[in-house]
């Protein structure tokens, strides 16, 4: 496969999930919208890096995936907070 | 059609659909789900570019903080429960997950698990240059990362120590 169809990929994953966000209005589902967005960034940081044949793609995507992990927690955590009951 | 041209179409379908299934759907269980099945089937694109890391990562990602977030949010636990005697579930379950996680970096050092799992490079992946990469030229963003993620755990931990018991 080329590189263009996994950033073409990407890109249809990174609208998906602007739409998500957009169009949803609860907390969780906006979060699934971001998540989805994040991924296909880090998608298109892999692919970037398999083109150019350097492994610094592959950096950037752990980095990213870091981030979306730190900011999927304490969503969750401020998600699960509303949804508690009083 | 070759190896990478199918795996390629399964996962990007399976990966769009899950998507397309995690925006529209309004339960959150089956949002969850799909949200958890495209960042597998990411993984598995991962793994098709010669990034077993990053689909690692991905993989992670998806079972430790996807897929308990829709357990939490679908499960009702408004319960208290009451201390039990002896090792409780919650250590039973580390127990078991730390037992697992020894006996697959057995396996990998032993050799027994492939670390290249790519459709794409069949000359093996270079883990040594990625360590030099990660921890040189990258390992500003990595701490910095690894500092955000860290900070992350500790503010959910404190969001959920001063939680009520529901009754």
């Amino acid at each position: 496969m080329t590189t263009a169809a996994y950033l073409a990929l990407g890109a249809v994953l990174f609208a998906v999930g602007t739409v998500g966000t957009v169009v949803r209005t609860s907390a969780a589902g906006r979060l699934v919208g971001v998540e989805l967005m994040v991924a296909a960034a880090t998608l298109t940081f892999a692919a970037s890096g398999v083109g150019f044949r350097e492994l610094d793609g592959q950096i950037a995507a752990l980095i990213a995936i870091a981030v979306a992990a730190a900011q999927a927690i304490v969503g969750y955590a401020l998600v699960s907070r509303i949804r508690r009951p009083a | 059609m070759s190896i990478d041209q199918i795996v390629f179409t399964v996962a990007g379908a399976v990966c769009v659909a899950g998507a397309v299934t995690a925006v529209a759907h309004r339960d959150a269980r089956t949002a969850g789900v799909a949200l958890a099945g495209t960042l597998l089937a990411l993984a598995v694109l991962y793994a098709g570019l010669a990034a077993p890391m990053v689909a690692a990562a991905v993989i992670a990602v998806a079972l430790f903080s996807t897929l308990p977030f829709v357990v939490h949010l679908t499960v009702p636990t408004s319960r208290v429960h009451e201390a039990a005697d002896g090792p409780t579930v919650t250590a039973l379950a580390l127990v078991l997950g730390v037992t697992l996680l020894g006996l697959l970096a057995v396996a990998v050092v032993a050799g027994e698990v492939p670390v290249n799992v790519s459709v794409r490079s069949g000359d093996g992946y270079d883990v040594a240059a990625f360590g030099g990469l990660l921890t040189g030229r990258g390992a500003v963003a990595a701490g910095g990362s690894l500092v955000v993620l860290f900070a992350a755990l500790v503010a959910a931990r404190a969001a959920r120590r001063d939680r009520q018991p529901v009754r």
